[in-house]
């Protein structure tokens, strides 16, 4: 039963999955280019977690995007039909769900693969000056943990009804106009702002996609 | 005999318009049930809360002696649906599609599933998008078939199909019911196709089960009377009247509709002073039609 799901989702998402695997597997390859030469340790190493950090952005967005394109092609093709057929599929709805969360799992592997290539490649040819150690495990884990968050959460609304949905995302909108509006009005109320740093800073499952995203660091 | 579908007064208010009334349905174990109704009468409806789809508001269903909608994954493993849209995966080929649906049913049988590849000559390498309607209607007809079920609920199965493809999907449907003993319950607008394969019928309209009775009753018990001098009124009929309407042409008399006729209530109307002249035979689309016709005028 669990390798029909996984090839349903495999068929719905390969080709968006290919991409965001070709992706990870890139991003830290190209992190480390342009950095390293005969430089100075301390300039050569200043340069190098400069590149870091530059990059280090899109890791999280990486896994947020995977997370999200899983969890919307797992519900797609039942959510175009009703729910209909998986509906009149002889299991407990529940079980129905966590297989196709245990697909999703499973797929979120080629991607997490694609950034520990990627990540032990770029470790083994960049230059690291002294001082600064590379941590391609650390990033891949800290990688996938971030994916299977972010699938799990878009998963969990996307599994609801559509207007369940439209609801978040109604929230959402309402949020970011609101916050326009009160920025042309000149009202010095500044409500997105608190809420990103919040998210940011909190200290639960969220927090991963906060910190350093360095393959090279201290 | 035991009831494969049972329901006993189930509401559903499916919108601010349309709700199901008090709906009692008995499906007799190894039936072929046709239920009819014109569009919007509730048929889908009511299999979709049948099948734990919808959840009724008030009454009791079960089917194959479980209950509805607890029991859920057992019935359903029991139990071959086929919606009246297609509801399968279009991305999928037809082989995908027969190897994900299997993968579900204990009951599943491969040699049966290969047997009806065969029969209906499907391509196993389409993919379900590019299916004709023929070709969707038989690879439908074949996942319920192939899940050896021991009830089929079949929502229109046959809309829109050629008579060919209609006989094809119809006489596998006949010839594993007559060989398994399952229960059918057909929904269909093509009243001459259930009346050659059914044996009860049920007669839904505006939300309400107005009729259920077998179709031998059903034919035999509705017919068109013409009687010379009618009474004013029928009263304490043997039968129910359910219309009564002038004969054209100039023809003496009056034609009237009645359920539950059986030659020997000729009698009732010489004890009226009335005398009957003709009985005309309905086959069952008229029997529908005017029996819809008399509910509708009260």
């Amino acid at each position: 039963m669990f390798q029909v799901i996984l090839s349903t989702q495999w068929k719905w998402a390969r080709l968006p999955l290919l991409l965001a695997t070709i992706t990870a597997f890139t991003i830290p390859v190209l992190s480390v280019q342009g950095v390293g030469g005969n430089q100075i340790q301390g300039v050569l190493a200043f340069r190098v977690l400069a590149a870091m950090e530059n990059w280090a952005v899109w890791y999280p967005l990486l896994a947020a995007a995977i997370g999200l394109l899983l969890a919307v092609t797992a519900w797609g093709p039942d959510h175009r039909q009703g729910h209909t057929y998986a509906l009149s599929l002889p299991l407990p709805r529940w079980q129905y769900a966590m297989l196709r969360l245990g697909a999703g799992f499973v797929l979120l592997a080629a991607p997490a693969i694609g950034i520990a290539l990627g990540s032990v490649l770029a470790s083994a040819t960049a230059t690291v000056p002294v001082g600064l150690t590379a941590y391609p495990v650390a990033l891949t884990i800290r990688f996938t943990l971030a994916a299977i968050l972010a699938f799990t959460i878009f998963f969990a609304i996307a599994g609801g009804s559509t207007r369940t949905a439209g609801y978040v995302l109604a929230a959402m909108a309402a949020l970011l106009v609101g916050h326009w509006l009160l920025d042309v009005a000149t009202i010095p109320i500044d409500v997105v702002g608190p809420l990103l740093e919040r998210l940011y800073d909190f200290r639960g499952p969220l927090g991963i996609f906060g910190g350093r995203w360095m393959l090279i660091d201290v | 005999m035991s009831d494969a579908i049972k329901t006993q007064g189930m509401w559903y208010r499916a919108g601010p318009e349309f709700e199901l009334h008090d709906v009692s349905m008995s499906v007799p174990t190894g039936s072929v049930y046709g239920f009819l109704g014109p569009n919007g009468a509730g048929k889908t409806t009511t299999i979709r809360l049948l099948l734990g789809l919808h959840r009724a508001d008030r009454g009791n269903i079960s089917l194959l002696d479980r209950d509805v909608p607890k029991e859920m994954p057992d019935i359903l493993q029991r139990t071959a649906y086929v919606p009246e849209t297609p509801h399968l995966y279009p991305s999928l080929t037809v082989a995908e599609a027969v190897r994900y649906h299997g993968a579900f049913y204990k009951a599943w049988d491969e040699s049966w599933t290969d047997e009806l590849f065969d029969r209906f000559s499907l391509p196993p390498d389409q993919r379900i998008s590019k299916l004709s309607k023929g070709e969707s209607g038989k690879l439908l007809m074949l996942l319920a078939l192939a899940q050896r079920p021991e009830l089929l609920v079949l929502d229109e199965p046959t809309e829109g199909l050629d008579p060919i493809v209609r006989r094809d999907i119809l006489g596998t449907l006949l010839d594993y019911v007559s060989e398994q003993g399952a229960t059918v319950l057909i929904s269909s607008h093509l009243v001459h196709e259930l009346e050659r394969i059914c044996d009860w019928v049920g007669l839904m309209d505006q939300g309400r089960l107005i009729v259920e009775m077998p179709m031998q009753q059903f034919k035999n018990g509705i017919k068109r009377l013409r009687i010379i001098d009618p009474p004013g009124t029928y009263d304490n009929t043997p039968f129910e009247v359910l219309a009564r309407e002038p004969v054209n042409g100039g023809v003496p008399g009056e034609m009237i509709l009645v359920q539950g006729w059986s030659a020997d209530m000729a009698e009732y109307f010489s004890g009226v002073g009335a005398s009957l002249h003709e009985v005309v035979d309905l086959d069952l689309e008229d029997g529908f039609v005017e029996m819809l016709r008399a509910y509708r005028a009260g």
